[in-house]
């Protein structure tokens, strides 16, 4: 097998370089910007001078760790000296490998000996590598999850040691239960969970970098997988917060549209969740009823915006098309039957003893834990916290409109489901209301082609399915957003699983977790 | 190459397989007329000799041989009937509204990789599901089908049925413990602990009904209930039936006790590291455990094969004359032909255009088949006394299956401290109840 | 756009605030640095004029020049979302003190920024990777990690071989060049 070539076929060599502080400086947008005083982004520099051979400007220490075609040589940092002053690295943790960590291409059939010895002299990589088997020593270690690496911090030194009578037990990313890729690291004493170590980021996508490339059309396309149930509410808050950015009015009506899709899309990822909990515990009718109802919803907003799951029908000023025919016509077909069905579904659960005696009482949540935790939606109004950012900070036409935020107390899983179950309720009632006050007008406000809006911040919010999704956007000047934050809801409904889970038995595991109703999508960005 | 390697590549695989198969018939049919020749006589009569042995023999294939087919069919049942329960359909591609979808999961687990886990204790792993399956089959001996139609009428019967179906538990606990894995040891000692828990309210619910018979002979405990219907020992021990089923839900590890094998919490649980065949064994011994439970309610607390009503008006099928063998195969065969024509012909008639002419005679063939086997089996009901038996026996078998499998469909899975607790703490005291009652009333009356 | 909030805040955090309040329409926004985040939240948290028990975000930015922290808060006295703006941040040893003292839910949060910025969140117990491996070494948000597409801003053009340009591939006259078929026998 043939080694790499240190220099590649520019003459440059593949190596890493620290980087310089000026090409740190150079790296930044080489856009022009307009230096407002407002404008926290560097001003455009005048780009540097190209480099010359032998110095990376601009680097950073280390590439895709998963490039297999990463240089032999575990990289040696003293490459060509950069004329600069080497800025280190940026600062991890006391105990992470040095920058310099390489597989190195992996010679089969040759020597084990000096491969096994090699290995042994790097850092060792992550359980996920396969050629960790080459290191093996014992069976054993195969299967226990505990990390390769040294534990970098308090609180995981103090996961990863067993007390007496205690197992690990991988709830790994591939597991018929966990929503999505979700690798939950139990504690285990017997049946019941002492403690839980959620591990996530299989899904990370990386929208936020991807949307500072993107122009602000292209984002809302981005924003979509997210939480791809309910995919119009994160195109929502994108909008929102463009649009208090660029000072857009949107007309009414595509106020009123975009209430209407999103109740309706709420309604469908409620109608989901049910199914789900009670997959996760066993009754295996329900979801298909879930997935009737929200089939049929579906259905409907494919008639208006095209698609049936990742919609991309907000667009900045408005929505992308009007409601048409066939929309109508199924929604009143639709809402003729809305409240018995959903009622229909919900009875099958509430009156079944058994989804009750295992839901009650379990995965209690506080209403002070619930705040600490920064918990929003369903879960936090389960907990007693009536904050409903419909109600707390309006938006859009909501103002106008009639609802009520069901609230419960005792915080349990039993609580979160009925929550929800009275909130698709209220979205019908909101939708009905839709349906007669819906204005004539325009769905589009008159937006130039080419957005560039001027150089600000803006944080706006929505209330999604499963709490506050909310959208932090700095505009630079540029067409292209120049940072995009993502508050995703469910990321902070999964980080109560480590409070919630440990003293209760395996088996209400993921009861608990899928009464929290995560998207991983949402969770990972 | 060779004329033959050149032929043999040209043919197709039709072609292949009867290239190679008739000449093996042929060969084989010569050997063994050659051997009945030579040793049949000797071997017909050590047989006549030792019939019980025979007759042992012969239940004993015939109960393995039924286990296979009832798995199928309860398979299939179960698929489509929750799919039904679902609105949806269940397979229907695979054979007429897609009743060949259990032969089709047989051989889709004969053929796949027979392989077992580093780490996994080898002997062990590779008997627990033999072990559990041989632990659900061997009670079908004692099961009395019909009249005269057991394995064996042994007198301790109905122990023998508890001991036998307690083997289960070995064989799921070897599964959980020898898969080097902890959602299988999890798995394996939380069905440990529940079928064991749930033998003692089973045992003693039935134990009602021991007394109330007087012996412990399954066949003598269906012919304690004969008669008329409300001898049925339900209407005698209404409190053990419920019990009973409670029980024999949680021992056949079905929903909502599933949680051995829940498969939201443990992945497969016992079951996790098995594939192919030797999974096999155990997704079929669980349906043989269905029947079989389904057939020990039958047995002890529904009169077995009973008929609920007698008919009501005499009947007997003495007139028919079988002397003459000749004219009854001809009458077959004639049957057979017009009965695949007819069939044919309203096949055409009603299916349009959409098959083909040897289509249309093969579904022919096969619809004349099942009106004939229709009309013999109802020759037989009326004529023999075990035929129906069988049929009420296999009817309400398959009653208490459809109920299992509704509970499937229907409720969602119990925790494993709520089953424990719903065990000793509710269970166990009602059937003691329920035994001390029973006794007490039978000391009473016999007075 | 809530006057009184700003009067308030200028009132009770006079010394911590570093630049004006700025007040948007329905938010407000106030600067301060990385020493007084401890007594700012507190105050904001626990003061009962301001109560500003939810916290609603806690993202990194990295301008280029300097880092940030930016926190968003509610409380139901005001209409306003709180922006707390962290500011001057080092761009090479961004160090800010936690706010898992006041929510836990913040923990994953820094995680997260720290993940993609590197920025040090003092009092954090659990201050590793979130959602990248456990062992990458770069931090994928700031400025100077270029995505494919964006190389061709950068001034080194990438370092690694997926942001050089390559040259197209050849493609052979003939068509059958690449393709092997079993010989015909």
């Amino acid at each position: 097998m043939p080694t790499q070539p240190t220099d590649d076929e520019h003459g440059q060599p593949t190596e890493p370089v620290s980087r310089s502080a000026a090409g740190v400086r150079a790296g930044a947008h080489a856009r022009g910007g307009q230096p407002e005083a407002a404008a926290e982004v560097a001003p455009s520099p005048s780009p540097s001078p190209p480099a010359p051979a032998g110095m990376r400007t601009g680097a950073h220490a280390r590439g895709s760790q998963r490039d297999i075609a990463a240089p032999a040589e575990p990289a040696a940092p003293a490459a060509p000296a950069a004329p600069a002053a080497a800025t280190t690295a940026p600062p991890a943790p006391a105990s992470s490998g040095p920058a310099a960590s390489s597989f190195g291409s992996v010679q089969h059939g040759h020597d084990p000996e000096a491969v096994r010895a090699r290995l042994a002299a790097m850092p060792r990589p992550s359980a996920d590598d396969p050629r960790v088997l080459l290191d093996r020593t014992s069976d054993a270690d195969l299967f226990e999850p505990i990390p390769p690496y040294p534990t970098r911090t308090e609180r995981e030194a103090e996961f990863y040691s067993l007390g007496d009578g205690e197992m690990f037990l991988n709830v790994g990313p591939q597991h018929p239960a966990t929503h999505g890729v979700l690798r939950l690291v139990l504690k285990l004493s017997g049946e019941q969970v002492v403690d839980v170590d959620p591990v996530i980021g299989y899904l990370h996508r990386g929208v936020e970098k991807i949307c500072e490339n993107s122009d602000y059309y292209h984002v809302i396309d981005q924003v979509d997988p997210l939480e791809y149930i309910s995919s119009l509410f994160q195109e929502w808050a994108a909008v929102l917060t463009f649009e208090k950015l660029m000072d857009v009015q949107v007309p009414r009506r595509a106020e009123y549209i975009r209430v209407l899709t999103s109740e309706l899309l709420r309604i469908a990822s409620h109608s989901l969740y049910m199914g789900f909990l009670a997959l996760d515990l066993g009754g295996i009718t329900p979801i298909l009823y879930g997935f009737i109802e929200r089939d049929e919803i579906v259905e409907m907003l494919a008639s208006v915006t095209g698609a049936r799951m990742l919609f991309n029908y907000f667009r900045i000023g408005g929505v992308n098309g009007d409601l048409n025919h066939e929309f109508m016509s199924r929604l009143g077909d639709w809402m003729s039957r809305a409240a018995k069905e959903t009622e229909a579904n919900a009875t099958l659960l509430n009156e079944n003893e058994i989804f009750v005696r295992r839901a009650r009482g379990v995965g209690v949540l506080d209403r002070e834990t619930a705040l600490r935790m920064g918990v929003t939606g369903g879960n936090l109004r389960a907990s007693g916290v009536a904050f409903d950012v419909r109600r707390a900070h309006p938006y859009s036409v909501y103002p106008e409109l009639q609802f009520n935020v069901p609230t419960r107390d005792e915080g349990d899983s039993l609580a979160r489901y009925l929550i929800r179950v009275d909130e698709v309720r209220e979205s019908i009632r909101i939708i009905d209301q839709c349906l007669h006050n819906m204005p004539d007008g325009p769905i589009m406000a008159k937006l130039p082609r080419l957005l560039r809006p001027r150089p600000g911040r803006a944080w706006g919010a929505v209330e999604g399915p499963r709490g506050m999704m909310g959208v932090y956007a700095i505009s630079d000047g540029s067409d292209q957003p120049f940072r995009f934050r993502i508050h995703d809801p469910s990321l902070l409904n999964l980080e109560t699983v480590p409070l919630l889970l440990p003293g209760n038995l395996l088996a209400d595991t993921m009861a608990i977790v899928s009464s929290l109703d995560p998207v991983m999508g949402g969770v990972d960005k | 190459m060779s004329f033959a390697t050149r032929t043999w590549t040209r043919m197709s695989i039709p072609a292949r397989l009867l290239a190679i198969f008739i000449p093996l018939a042929v060969v084989l049919a010569i050997a063994t007329v050659l051997v009945i020749v030579v040793l049949g006589g000797p071997f017909v009569d050590f047989l006549a000799a030792n019939l019980p042995l025979v007759r042992f023999f012969v239940t004993a294939t015939a109960v393995l041989l039924m286990t296979v087919p009832t798995a199928f069919v309860i398979i299939y049942l179960e698929l489509k009937v929750i799919a039904r329960m679902n609105l949806r359909i269940g397979p229907n591609r695979v054979g007429p509204w897609g009743a060949a979808m259990s032969v089709i999961h047989g051989l889709k687990v004969l053929s796949k990789e027979d392989f077992a886990p580093t780490g996994v204790d080898l002997p062990v792993f590779t008997l627990a599901p033999v072990v559990t399956y041989l632990a659900s089959v061997m009670t079908l001996l004692v099961i009395p089908f019909a009249p005269g139609l057991f394995g064996q009428d042994l007198n301790i019967g109905v122990l023998y049925f508890f001991a036998m179906g307690g083997l289960t538990v070995v064989g799921l606990l070897m599964a959980g413990w020898s898969s080097f894995n902890k959602y299988s040891l999890l798995g394996g000692l939380r069905s440990a602990a529940q079928i064991v828990s749930y033998e003692i309210p089973l045992t003693l619910s039935a134990v009602g009904v021991v007394v109330l018979a007087g012996t412990m002979s399954m066949n003598h405990i269906v012919l304690a209930q004969s008669g008329s219907v409300f001898d049925w020992f339900v209407f005698k021990q209404p409190l053990a039936v419920i019990i009973f089923f409670i029980a024999a839900t949680a021992e056949a590890n079905r929903a909502p006790f599933d949680l051995t094998e829940a498969d939201s919490e443990i992945v497969a649980g016992f079951g996790t590291e098995y594939s192919g065949m030797r999974f096999g064994f155990f997704y079929f011994a669980e349906y043989v455990n269905v029947f079989i439970v389904s057939a020990l309610i039958t047995t002890l607390f529904f009169g077995g094969w009973t008929a609920p009503f007698n008919w009501p008006w005499a009947y007997n099928l003495n007139w028919l004359d079988f002397s003459n063998g000749t004219l009854w195969v001809g009458i077959a065969f004639v049957a057979l032909v017009v009965g695949t024509d007819v069939m044919a012909v309203l096949v055409r008639l009603l299916g349009g255009s959409t098959w083909s002419l040897p289509g249309t005679m093969i579904l022919g063939f096969a619809f004349a088949t099942v009106v004939a086997v229709g009309v013999v089996g109802l020759a037989g009901f009326i004529a023999f006394d075990w035929v129906q038996g069988l049929f009420w026996f296999m009817a309400k078998t398959y009653a208490f299956v459809f109920v299992f499998v509704w509970l499937r469909a229907t409720l969602p899975r119990v925790r494993v401290d709520q089953l424990m607790g719903f065990a000793w703490k509710w269970l166990l005291p009602a059937s003691l109840l329920n035994l001390f009652v029973t006794a007490t009333a039978v000391v009473l009356l016999s007075r | 756009m809530d006057r009184s909030l700003r009067r308030h805040l200028e009132l009770r955090l006079a010394t911590h605030l570093r630049g004006p309040v700025r007040q948007y329409p329905d938010q407000t926004e106030i600067r301060i640095e990385a020493g007084s985040l401890v007594e700012v939240l507190r105050t904001l948290h626990d003061d009962p004029g301001l109560r500003f028990e939810i916290l609603a975000d806690l993202a990194g930015v990295d301008t280029g020049k300097v880092m940030q922290v930016v926190y968003h808060l509610w409380s139901e006295r005001t209409p306003d979302w709180l922006r707390v703006i962290v500011d001057g941040l080092s761009r090479d040893d961004p160090r800010v003190p936690s706010a898992t003292f006041l929510w836990i839910g913040a923990e994953w949060l820094e995680r997260e920024a720290y993940d993609m910025f590197g920025i040090v969140f003092e009092g954090n117990r659990d201050l590793r990777r979130i959602l990248m491996p456990a062992d990458y070494t770069s931090f994928p948000l700031r400025k100077d990690f270029y995505l494919p597409d964006d190389a061709a801003r950068s001034p080194g053009a990438g370092t690694r071989h997926v942001e050089r340009p390559h040259a197209p591939a050849v493609v052979a006259d003939d068509p059958n060049a690449g393709i092997r078929r079993a010989p015909v026998s």
